[in-house]
């Protein structure tokens, strides 16, 4: 059963923090925020924290507490999760003229968002259905599994297995990169790449990236055929590799 | 030196992945981690002989594997083969087993110092198993020492939680020291009074990933005093240095005694059986449990050991091959030096690990390996490596050159570090 608080770092981290290249990628999301200034504050007691703002045209995600015009407070991390599932909604402290947003665009963008991390064949027809769903679940999964690492029972046990150092991971020909620092256990994940990794992992291209993060292809075919390359300090990414199979069962 | 290519191999791998879990399964597969990068490795074997494999693209490869460790003697040994093959004319599997057994026992017994007795398997975590199952029989106790990183099979309770497949109940009963740490030990004694049945280790510490490391001095000779005096079992796991340090057993080229010692790869040179190897005092532990598999008698392995142990003891078999060793890893470690680079070698030289220390992630050391592999020389990258006793001076000055070869191209393919 997986535990409330990494479900919902999960969510709020890895699925909700997806924001900011959903704003850049889709261009009806990218004109709907055009205009838009504000932030909005998501807090849970006993659970995660995070600012989302709009402004400039472009959003941006930030762990934890910062200047908002809007504020949501949720009970305890379960009640954030409920939000999520569209089961509960969020206790607002702050910003109540500003709600309509929440109703109308932000509903939008959490609308589109859900469509592009719930992919279907017929979908991934579409090319550029396919690259923003692969980017999208790519960095959900990699900011997933670093929630994993840092709550989750054996998640902690796993992370706690991964050597210091830097984990690079990258999708050629167009994909997003990430990088994992991990030091005594703890894991901290980056966009873009370290020039100093002790370990790397690299995807051939989107198609096999989305295969992989789709469940559609075997991934000993893939790392056979190079499709996955692996190189470095092999434990760091043998046990995050650990921490990447247990994603599935947070989302 | 034209790199060698692996268009065959990789016609088989994709066929093999359509019908067998990760294509080849276990750490012989190229998913293991010690293949990296993947296309410079052969993935299927054509045939073997002596210190040799040749690929299905016709590459030959001489051997520093060795089968991940049976092949002690050279592959296909003619003396072995002809004995197995003429067991196998009178007999193999049958219904009760074969009188050879017992001749395998004997010699057994008499060639490894510490046996009073020897029970036979098939596998290292067979016998690794067993051992703990007579531990905890003889002690009435349930929980084992071992030491972090080390590698006693694959059964559940060697593996650890969080890994695929591996609950809370099955690993529960560990507790985990630092190899030549007996501090850590002796404080687990007293935490634990009266529940620990055995302390299980390697002979010395030969993880992946890891520079091996030798028992320092009283290492031993004090934790066998520290479970002789709280009954707790002494277990060797033997299984991948036995005969390549001490036909004796390790336990004897280290100077103590175990109460238990672990057998497997070089016990047949290649043909498959196991033995755990016990004391007098564990004899009735060991006879009250049941164990056993379906060819766990069978008699062509036992014949085919009986000739391999009396060879490796008329060769001199594991200082012949520690010779070897030093012979090789003295060599390599001057070639990297002329080259710029720092190879380090640990371990005992009939089974050591070596890597390039010019950097923390490995990636030169991978690269290095890479380029052997490609013209010749079968290493993997983080495993320890083994001699067998038909290695030549000629495999040794051929390794050589290609290991001057390989690092060149490392040179070449980084200014950056000159």
């Amino acid at each position: 059963m997986p535990n409330e608080l990494t479900k919902a770092n999960i969510n709020l981290y890895a699925v909700l923090r997806n924001m900011e290249e959903l704003c850049e990628l889709d261009r009806t999301m990218y004109d709907l925020i055009q205009n838009r200034n504000l932030s909005i504050q998501f807090s849970a007691t006993n659970g995660p924290k995070a600012l989302l703002s709009f402004k400039s045209g472009k959003c941006h995600f930030t762990r934890g507490t910062g200047k908002n015009n809007i504020k949501l407070y949720f009970k305890s991390p379960k009640h954030f999760n409920q939000l999520i599932e569209g089961t509960a909604n969020p206790i607002p402290l702050k910003g109540f003229t500003k709600l309509s947003f929440l109703t109308k665009d932000f509903t939008k963008l959490t609308e589109k968002l859900t469509y592009y991390l719930t992919p279907t064949d017929e979908r991934l027809k579409d090319p550029s259905y396919l690259k923003i769903n692969t980017i999208l679940t790519a960095y959900t999964a990699f900011y997933a599994l670093g929630e994993i690492g840092n709550t989750d029972a054996i998640g902690k046990l796993n992370a706690s297995r991964i050597p210091d150092g830097i984990i690079n991971i990258s999708v050629l020909n167009g994909g997003p990169s990430i990088h994992i620092i991990a030091s005594k256990g703890h894991l901290e994940i980056k966009k873009g790449l370290a020039s100093s990794p002790r370990a790397s992992m690299t995807f051939a291209d989107m198609e096999t990236t989305n295969l992989v993060l789709n469940g559609k292809i075997d991934t000993y075919t893939c790392i056979a055929s190079e499709k996955i390359k692996m190189k470095g300090y092999i434990p760091m990414l043998d046990n995050m590799n650990k921490l990447l199979s247990q994603v599935p069962a947070f989302l | 030196m034209k790199p060698y290519t692996y268009e065959n191999n990789q016609q088989h791998f994709k066929r093999a992945l359509k019908f067998i879990p990760t294509g080849i399964y276990g750490h012989l597969g190229p998913t293991e981690g010690c293949y990296i990068p993947i296309s410079a490795y052969p993935f299927f074997c054509d045939k073997a002989k002596g210190s040799y494999f040749w690929d299905v693209d016709g590459n030959r490869f001489i051997d520093y594997m060795c089968a991940y460790g049976p092949n002690v003697l050279g592959y296909n040994d003619e003396d072995v083969d002809a004995a197995a093959m003429k067991q196998l004319e009178l007999g193999n599997c049958v219904s009760t087993p074969s009188t050879i057994m017992i001749d395998f026992a004997e010699l057994l017994v008499d060639t490894v110092e510490m046996a009073d007795w020897a029970f036979f398997a098939k596998n290292g975590t067979d016998v690794t198993g067993f051992a703990l199952m007579v531990a905890k029989a003889a002690t009435g106790r349930k929980k084992t020492i071992l030491v972090k990183g080390g590698y006693h099979g694959v059964a559940p309770w060697t593996q650890k939680l969080g890994y695929a497949g591996i609950v809370e109940e099955d690993v529960t009963n560990n507790l985990y020291v630092d190899f030549n740490n007996y501090e850590q030990v002796e404080n687990l004694v007293k935490e634990h009074p009266d529940e620990i049945a055995c302390f299980m280790a390697t002979p010395y510490h030969h993880p992946v990933f890891e520079d091996s490391q030798l028992p320092e001095k009283d290492y031993w000779n004090k934790i066998r005093k520290l479970c002789t005096d709280h009954g707790i079992v002494l277990a060797i796991d033997d299984v991948r240095c036995g005969f390549r340090l001490d036909h004796k057993g390790s336990d004897h080229y280290f100077g103590f005694k175990a109460d238990l010692m672990c057998f497997c790869k070089a016990l047949g040179n290649g043909y498959n059986f196991s033995a755990l190897c016990g004391i007098d005092a564990l004899r009735d532990a060991a006879a009250s449990i049941m164990y056993t598999g379906s060819y766990w008698m069978s008699a062509m392995p036992f014949a085919a050991g009986i000739t391999c142990i009396n060879k490796l003891q008329k060769l001199n078999g594991a200082k012949l091959m520690q010779n070897i060793g030093e012979k090789l890893t003295t060599g390599l470690v001057d070639i990297a030096k002329d080259n710029g680079f720092n190879l380090k070698i640990s371990g005992i030289s009939s089974m050591w690990y070596m890597r390039i220390t010019n950097d923390d992630s490995l990636m030169l050391h991978q690269e290095w390996i890479s380029e052997c592999v490609r013209r010749g020389v079968f290493f993997t990258g983080h495993h320890n490596l083994f001699i067998n006793c038909s290695l030549t001076d000629e495999d040794i000055n051929l390794t050589h050159e290609i290991a001057d070869a390989s690092f060149k191209v490392l040179k070449t393919n980084h200014p950056e570090l000159f």
